[in-house]
């Protein structure tokens, strides 16, 4: 197939189901129509929940609520000033995202479980609510919808239509946000949070938008839903059932996908439909909750992943085969590309762009880092060394703010950010790669690069990651460290050297006026570390200003001045390269410490 | 003031028995970090064991609770072995799913074998009370009560004096460092999740006597256990003990001075509340533990 | 004591050991040197089946334990103290020791009896008996860990860099026992950053590089070597012949062995 082709079936095929499913009312059959408006609200609703279970990551367990939300919130308005539910159909949208809103404060300070935990509560609270407001709600007798105005011939046109749009624009608002840099945030956010906060993703704020984008349509949903049931009663509206299903639909189609919970839900309706009409008598209920429990328990077990990605996966292995992959192939020792030209920044009067003063870390009785203090030059290469555990690596977290100093202060450009989280000093102008390089294993290269932000601006957040400026910058710096042919690669599949320079070209988006990089020679080929060295002398001339840590001698000695020495979590040595190798005091650090033997000989046993 | 003193005595009854019935839920997600969403369902099976013997039996429905509770050591060791140990290896994210799906299954499994019909153990005790003046001590809320005291006792007087207790609390603290003196890291851990499956056992049967359940009952139950870990802060078994007693005192307390239709509601309401201004639980106990990486 | 052939090993990313020889004397303290990511833990986590050879073979006193799951090669007599949180930090140091002895924990009486030895040999061990291991410093940690790993009475314990983060003093302590592990017949393999420290203790030393063995030599004769420091100071120079330091490491062939010498 080529790719003119395989763009006209992505374009194609969803146009021409569209045309299909709008044709079926026409045929009069009201099985059918029925059965399809419960399996557009079901994609709604799984849709919806994947924005946020399956990009983000925060699982959700009660998210039918906001069909209930919306269901009530437009019934009640309705009833109240005696107009359609259709007209205040969106009410109920709002009311959806203004609860998700509320519900995100949740996920400001704690991961996972407590998500879980606080939707769940949310549907189950709501439902007594409802219950229990008997003045506004009509309580558990319901309340009852007003009738359709429209004739009998036209049987549930209205409905079917405007469910159809919905599940349009739901579709349309998972494969937008999926390709924004708010999407791959989010999918950022789900691969490794705090790597996340690092590179300028204001976790906060998209997982509040997350949630909301996750709820909006959904309350739309569930308010024409409502009306489509004719009766709101709290059982039904608030049912824990219809979440299960929206869990499966999304699991089983393949989370994190446009199309999975469609799928999904196109899937299991219909299979739940069958089921129906074929589980009669007394036992009905409990044979479908056997039957919904076990399947949902199948899918986790045999197909966790999903069928759409289950099938890409497929497709994409019959299509490399054969094909070298990009791993296997050795980066030329070109000539590099024209240095990426950086934001000028406003800079202060101080010469010092980062000052640690007295800074210390304890871990429990253990002191990592002890009164301990430097500075690195605006314009240097500053490099710090030290042996294993002498806390270089706790120092780089305190810089980045992973850890908080247990005393002393850290000044950068002017001003003190000790205090900052680890996303307000991103914003401020530090970047940092890692020892063991942290990508996000679900995106490609280009998006891994695309998702790093240097300031928070909203309007950013709804930028094209894969088209557009923030691409073509992404590109222009996975050119210059050498991986331009990588683009679509996923992360994972790339080398451990080339992940390093993946991360270096990560740090660059951010455009910081400080880098920090954690042993970026460890681990690669000689080949890659001429390569690291000249890309870091390149960005330098162009006035970058960088700290390294690194245990290669023969590079932190010709590329670095000054070089900082660590020693058991204090300073012992700092100075020019030349000095800091004839030093004694340096030597002794790396070839062990006398004073502990004498210690040791003095104890007497020896 | 009676009535304050009797709610009070009613609430801190009740809250012994959440705490046991939470325990299992507790000792799961602190050793493993496994939200146990099966843990409603797995309490409810416990209560229509012990029912469904005392019908058969006439036997005291609590001292029953040492079947039910041997009976659902064998359920957590499949549940274990089969489902969550399972679902950590491809995807640990997906464990609460899986488990969420075990108890939706599993109450239709329970709906089918036991009916729906609302159901409850009558011992003879059953609506008789001891009279302190002018208090009244339900009967069976304290030989409940006091039943989940001694097997919470137990549980800890296990955790803390016995080698299978040391070989939990050491994976919890470090699966790496319990390789390394030998311990077999899956065994205790299936160990562990049977184990908790037992108390639920026993509670179970406090359940079957001091409550009217039906299948579909696990709902609200789970609620009240995911309340009784949030209020002490998940994980923590003192924690747990400690937030029981609040919510059986805020339960008895709504349902005396507000309204009895509240009182379901009284676990989400403290869930929301406490997730949105105190997410580290009543006492200080933080969701996330902080490794310290030198 | 222990004899490694050919071994290639590593962890998901790649292969740290690249065919390593290796055996150690029984009853002798052979420390591991050589510069970071040269493959020196490796080496212990191979040998106590935390990780498994890809190639090549493991074998205690003749017979093989390479693939053995961590508790079999504790059970053929080999305890490894792990770098870092070795010990239960919530639990006491009696749970700690008690978990020392998870394998013979049926036998009631020898435990008991090797935990009473014990606390003669580490006082600390009764003193703090009651106390979170968390509670206590890193030097009386490791204490805590050497008499953990002697209570089945192994043939071999492993330390995997016992002085990392500790103060001289602590280190003093770590020096001590090590020894005192060693006289109460017990072999001792260890890695150690701390190259003059590590082979003052030791009798024998190993100088690995890149997943090799570089050297193998008694430590006298290894700390006597003029161009030690130079093998320390160019993590990336190639595996070479070792009496041909790379010219332009920094230092190299400025040590003084005079100097070095005053220090023995």
């Amino acid at each position: 197939m080529t790719a003119r082709n395989r763009r006209l079936l992505r374009r194609g095929a969803p146009a021409l189901g569209v045309l299909l499913l709008a044709l079926v009312p026409l045929t009069g059959d009201i099985y059918y129509q029925n059965m399809l408006i419960m399996t557009f609200v079901l994609a709604v609703l799984a849709s919806g929940w994947n924005t946020m279970a399956g990009y983000t990551g925060y699982v959700s367990l009660g998210h039918s609520a906001f069909i209930g939300i919306g269901a009530y919130t437009a019934g009640v308005a309705s009833a109240h000033w005696g107009v359609s539910p259709f007209l205040v159909a969106p009410l109920g949208g709002v009311a959806a995202a203004l609860v998700a809103l509320l519900l995100s404060v949740v996920t400001r300070r704690t991961r996972g479980p407590a998500f879980v935990i606080v939707t769940f509560a949310l549907l189950e609270l709501l439902g007594l609510t409802v219950r229990n407001w008997t003045s506004v709600t009509g309580g558990s007798k319901g309340l009852l919808m007003p009738l359709p105005t429209w004739g009998v011939d036209i049987q549930d046109w209205p409905f079917y239509y405007t469910l159809l749009g919905l599940l349009v624009l739901a579709v349309a608002l998972a494969a937008g946000i999926a390709r924004t840099k708010l999407g791959i945030g989010l999918v950022a956010i789900r691969d490794d949070e705090d790597k996340a906060a690092g590179i300028g993703i204001s976790t906060p704020a998209y997982k509040s938008l997350a949630f909301m984008a996750s709820a909006v349509l959904v309350g739309v949903a569930g308010a024409v839903y409502g009306y489509y049931v004719s009766f709101l009663d709290p059982g039904a509206m608030f049912d824990i059932v219809l979440s299960v299903e929206a869990v499966l639909a999304a699991l089983m189609g393949g989370r994190g996908t446009v199309w999975g919970p469609v799928l999904g839900a196109f899937i299991l309706e219909p299979l739940s439909e069958v089921t129906n009409s074929h589980l009669g008598g007394s036992d009905a209920g409990a044979l479908r909750l056997v039957f919904f429990g076990g399947l949902l328990l199948a899918v986790t077990l045999l197909l966790p992943r999903g069928i759409l990605p289950q099938a890409a996966e497929w497709l994409r292995r019959r299509r490399t085969r054969g094909a070298t992959s990009p791993v296997g192939r050795r980066l030329a020792d070109a000539e590099l590309p024209a240095t990426p030209v950086m934001r000028p920044r406003a800079q202060t009067e101080d010469t010092a762009l980062l000052r640690l003063t007295g800074v210390s870390r304890r871990f429990g009785g253990l002191v990592a880092v002890d009164d301990c203090g430097f500075e690195v030059t605006r314009g240097s290469i500053t490099a710090l060394i030290g042996p294993n555990g002498s806390g270089k690596t706790t120092v780089f977290n305190l810089v980045d703010g992973t850890y908080p100093v247990t005393a002393g202060r850290i000044d950068f450009d002017g001003r003190r950010i000790d205090q900052l989280g680890p996303t307000r000093r991103t914003f401020a102008g530090i970047g940092r790669t890692y020892q063991l390089p942290r990508l996000f294993p679900s995106l490609t290269v280009l998006q891994n690069v695309a998702a790093a932000c240097g300031e928070f601006r909203p309007g950013n957040l709804l930028r094209s990651a894969v088209s557009g400026a923030e691409a073509a910058r992404a590109t222009e710096l996975l050119e210059f460290v050498g991986l331009g042919d990588y683009l679509t690669a996923r992360a994972t599949d790339l080398s451990y050297g080339q992940r390093k320079l993946v991360e270096l070209a990560q740090v660059l988006m951010l455009e910081p006026q400080l880098i920090l990089l954690d042993e970026p020679c460890a681990g690669i080929n000689p080949t890659l570390i001429r390569r690291m060295a000249a890309l870091i002398q390149a960005l330098n001339r162009a006035g970058q200003t960088f700290l390294i840590v690194e245990h290669d001698m023969n590079f932190v000695l010709s590329l670095s001045d000054p070089v900082v020495v660590l020693s058991r979590g204090t300073v012992i040595a700092h100075g020019a390269p030349d000095d800091i190798s004839a030093d004694e005091q340096v030597r002794e650090a790396y070839l062990g410490a006398d004073f502990a033997l004498d210690a040791a000989t003095a104890g007497g046993t020896a | 003031m009676t009535l304050l003193l009797q709610t009070l005595i009613f609430g801190c009854l009740i809250g012994g028995v959440y705490a046991l019935m939470s325990s299992g839920f507790t000792l799961i997600f602190g050793v493993m970090d496994v939200i146990n969403l099966a843990q409603g369902c797995l309490l409810i099976t416990g209560a229509y064991l012990s029912w469904w013997m005392w019908q058969r039996t006439g036997l005291d429905p609590l001292l029953l609770g040492v079947l039910s509770s041997a009976a659902l050591y064998g359920i957590g060791w499949l549940l274990y072995k089969g489902v969550v140990a399972r679902v950590q290896r491809v995807d640990p994210g997906l464990t609460l799913v899986a488990t969420f799906a075990v108890a939706v299954a599993g109450e239709g499994v329970i709906a089918l074998v036991f009916g729906t019909s609302d159901r409850s153990a009558t011992p003879s005790y059953f609506n008789t009370s001891f009279h302190l003046g002018s208090l009244s001590v339900p009967k069976a809320q304290l030989y409940a009560c006091i039943g989940a005291l001694v097997v919470l006792g137990g549980l800890y007087a296990l955790l803390r004096g016995t080698f299978l207790g040391r070989a939990i609390r050491a994976c919890a603290s470090s699966r790496g460092g319990a390789e390394l003196v030998g311990i077999d890291v899956e065994r205790a851990m299936a160990q562990m999740f049977a184990l908790g499956a037992a108390t639920t056992g026993f509670g179970g049967a406090a359940l079957s006597v001091l409550y009217q359940f039906l299948p579909d009952s696990q709902d609200i139950w789970i609620g009240r256990v995911l309340c009784v870990v949030v209020l002490g802060g998940l994980g923590s078994l003192p924690g747990a003990l400690a937030g029981a007693v609040v919510l059986g005192l805020g339960e008895a307390l709504t349902s005396t001075y507000w309204d009895v239709r509240w009182t379901t509601a009284v676990p989400y309401m403290l869930i929301l509340a406490i997730l949105l201004l105190r997410p580290q639980g009543l006492f200080g106990i933080t969701l996330r533990r902080e490794g310290a990486r030198a | 004591m222990i004899e490694m052939h050919s071994v290639v090993a590593g962890y998901g990313g790649g292969d740290v050991l690249q065919g390593l020889d290796l055996s150690v004397r029984p009853g002798t303290i052979t420390c591991i040197v050589g510069p970071n990511g040269a493959g020196k833990s490796t080496v212990l986590r191979a040998i106590s089946g935390q990780i498994h050879p890809r190639e090549g073979e493991i074998r205690l006193a003749g017979s093989a334990i390479h693939g053995h799951s961590p508790a079999a090669v504790i059970s053929a007599g080999i305890v490894q103290v792990p770098q870092h949180n070795g010990l239960f930090a919530d639990l006491t140091v009696r749970d700690n020791m008690l978990l020392g002895g998870y394998l013979i924990r049926r036998d009631k009486a020898r435990l008991r009896r090797r935990i009473a030895e014990l606390e003669e040999v580490f006082p600390i061990v009764r003193e703090r008996a009651d106390e979170k291991a968390a509670n206590l410093s890193g030097g009386q940690r490791r204490i805590v860990e050497f008499a953990r790993a002697l209570v089945l009475e192994p043939r071999m314990v492993l330390l995997d860099e016992p002085t990392l983060g500790l103060d001289p003093k602590a280190s003093a302590l770590v020096f001590d026992s090590t020894r005192m592990m060693r006289d109460l017949g017990t072999t001792v393999l260890m890695v150690e950053q701390n190259v003059r420290f590590g082979l003052r203790l030791a009798s024998h030393g190993v100088v690995m590089e890149r997943g090799r063995v570089l050297l193998a030599d008694s430590s006298e004769a290894l700390l006597a070597r003029p161009d030690m420091a130079a093998m320390f100071f160019g993590s990336s120079a190639p595996p070479a012949d070792p009496a041909e330091p790379e010219p332009g490491t920094g230092t190299g062939p400025g040590t003084d062995p005079q100097r070095e010498d005053a220090h023995l």
